[in-house]
């Protein structure tokens, strides 16, 4: 599976989520599912999903789906 | 008695930097009030998102006397539809969509056609639902006194003085928000209108930008903090750190009380209830590390007593009992209805907590447990049972409290219905879903009486 395969499963699970739904393009607190609580439980499952710890300013940063990937990228999770 | 906001209060936006104080903040509290005289009898509903005109209507509200029932805006439209019909609100301010029956919508708010109305009894001032989006919430009742008194007493032990600036993290329709606003308008400090949330960018340059000074947070909040790494020494300004909504887990009391200490500041570790307006303890910081895991002493003004099950004070410190509270601060009693919007101070200053806990020798309170069936869901009381009948529709269910948390353990569900059930828990208490840990339990394990025995539940959890 891809990098953002396995970061759209980590969403869909995490928040609950229809599995089509369109996360690609999400937002934080596009959703009631995404508020501080799901944001707490999001991080600490990508780290899980991707062994990767992120530091303070990435999880306060990580605004949106895509910033998450970006950042998995940068990290060199594969 | 004299005025929530005093002449020095400020109130930033976040949004815009905008500032309001002094005469200017006084003749928008003034021109809310207004606005609101004109409304006909009746207790006023205010749907209260994180914002300036919210904080406006409320003040303007509560310094004009009009009794303010405070509502969460992600309340769901039938429960919030529930309670206008229970409550003949004469207006439900900040509303969205169409009016119900019996009311017309003019600007932002759906105003009642009919001007008859029960006038609210003239000591009442804040209304708080209890928790629960489930059945019916009923509005704790507290007086302008009991509001005042209890601001007072929680800026005089946390020292809020003029200097102070805090932030709206914490919702403002949650009892210890709404004490954090009101304890700083109190003193002349200055409260940043914010809605982001500790989890976000924008919180922490908010923090930045107007220097900040102290963080309030329930549990869940220093659980963030911690995934974070919060580290007070990124922010000079913030030295003071408050908690409340929950027993927070003592490892986490030492870690953030020692982060503080180390950077000169402090944490207090509080206690309160709705019911109380909401403060009714706080543990001075210089004490904090020798009494961990304690509630702290009562505030000033206020006294803790410990019940035994025949109704006798226990005065021997160190044995467990049913927690019950004196002072100013308790409120009137509850309404269930526009009559009961009428009534008196029903319950003289005196709150049967339904908390298990025992006093020290210092009068040290220290919460054990709960005698009625109520967990909480990030720093959120809901009712065990109530949840229960939530999931009714997937079989037998039995609700535990767990930390920040609850299990409720489903007999006959497979893996795929525990999802749903906690997406329908979710759905209905607007609690996020990750709050709601359900599980298939096989058959529960009973007590002789036939009943199910929660403690063994607990255990496995």
């Amino acid at each position: 599976m891809s990098l953002n395969d396995r970061l759209r499963t980590v969403f869909i699970e995490t928040m609950q989520l229809d599995a089509d739904f369109d996360v690609e393009n999400l937002k934080y607190r596009d959703i009631e599912e995404w508020d501080s609580v799901g944001h707490m439980a999001l991080v600490a499952a990508i780290e899980d999903e991707f062994d990767v710890q992120f530091d303070t300013d990435q999880v306060i940063d990580m605004s949106s789906f895509k910033v998450a990937a970006d950042m998995l990228n940068d990290m060199g999770a594969k | 008695m004299n005025s929530l906001v005093h002449s020095q209060a400020r109130l930033i936006d976040a949004l815009d930097g905008s500032v309001l104080a002094g005469a200017e903040l006084s003749a928008r509290v003034t021109a809310a009030a207004d606005e609101l005289s004109a409304l006909p009898d009746g207790v006023l509903f205010a749907r209260m998102s994180q914002d300036v005109p919210s904080v406006l209507r409320y003040l303007g509200a509560f310094e004009s006397g009009r009794a303010i029932a405070m509502i969460d805006p992600a309340l769901d439209a039938d429960v919030l539809a529930g309670l206008v019909a229970r409550f003949r609100p004469a207006a439900v301010l900040g509303a969205e969509g169409d009016a119900p029956e019996g009311y017309r919508l003019t600007g932002t708010s759906w105003e009642r056609i009919s001007p008859e109305g029960v006038k609210p009894h003239p000591d009442l001032a804040v209304l708080l639902p209890t928790s629960g989006s489930t059945g019916n919430p009923k509005l704790v009742r507290l007086s302008r006194s009991a509001v005042l008194h209890n601001a007072e007493s929680i800026a005089r032990v946390l020292g809020i003085d003029a200097d102070e600036v805090t932030a709206t993290n914490l919702p403002l329709h949650y009892s210890y928000g709404l004490s954090v606003l009101n304890s700083h308008l109190l003193r002349g400090a200055t409260v940043v209108v914010e809605a982001n949330g500790v989890m976000a960018r924008p919180f922490w340059t908010t923090v930045e930008t107007y220097r900040v000074t102290s963080l309030p947070g329930v549990p869940y909040h220093y659980e963030m903090l911690r995934r974070l790494r919060f580290d007070p020494a990124k922010y000079p300004s913030l030295r003071t750190l408050t908690q409340a909504g929950g027993k927070l887990r003592v490892e986490l009391v030492t870690e953030f009380n020692d982060k503080m200490r180390a950077v000169g500041g402090r944490m207090f570790v509080m206690y309160g209830q709705t019911e109380a307006a909401p403060r009714m303890s706080t543990v001075p910081a210089e004490r904090l590390a020798d009494k961990l895991g304690s509630a702290g002493p009562a505030l000033p003004g206020g006294s803790f007593s410990i019940r035994a099950e025949d109704g006798s004070e226990i005065t021997t410190p160190g044995v467990d009992g049913e927690v019950v509270y004196r002072g100013p601060n308790v409120m009137m009693g509850y309404a269930e209805n526009e009559a009961e919007l009428a009534g008196g101070d029903e319950v003289g200053g005196v709150l049967v907590t339904g908390d298990l806990g025992h006093l020290d020798e210092d009068g040290y309170l220290y919460i054990t447990g709960r005698l009625k069936r109520i967990g909480k869901v990030f720093g959120n009381r809901v009712n065990l049972d109530d949840l229960e009948q939530v999931v009714k529709g997937y079989g037998p269910a039995a609700a535990v409290p767990a930390g920040d948390k609850v299990v409720v353990w489903l007999q006959d569900a497979d893996a795929e219905a525990c999802k749903a059930a906690a997406r329908t828990l979710s759905e209905r208490l607007h609690l996020h879903v990750t709050g709601f840990d359900v599980r298939q339990a096989g058959d529960f394990p009973l007590l002789p009486s036939g009943k199910i025995d929660y403690r063994s539940l607990e255990a496995r959890v």
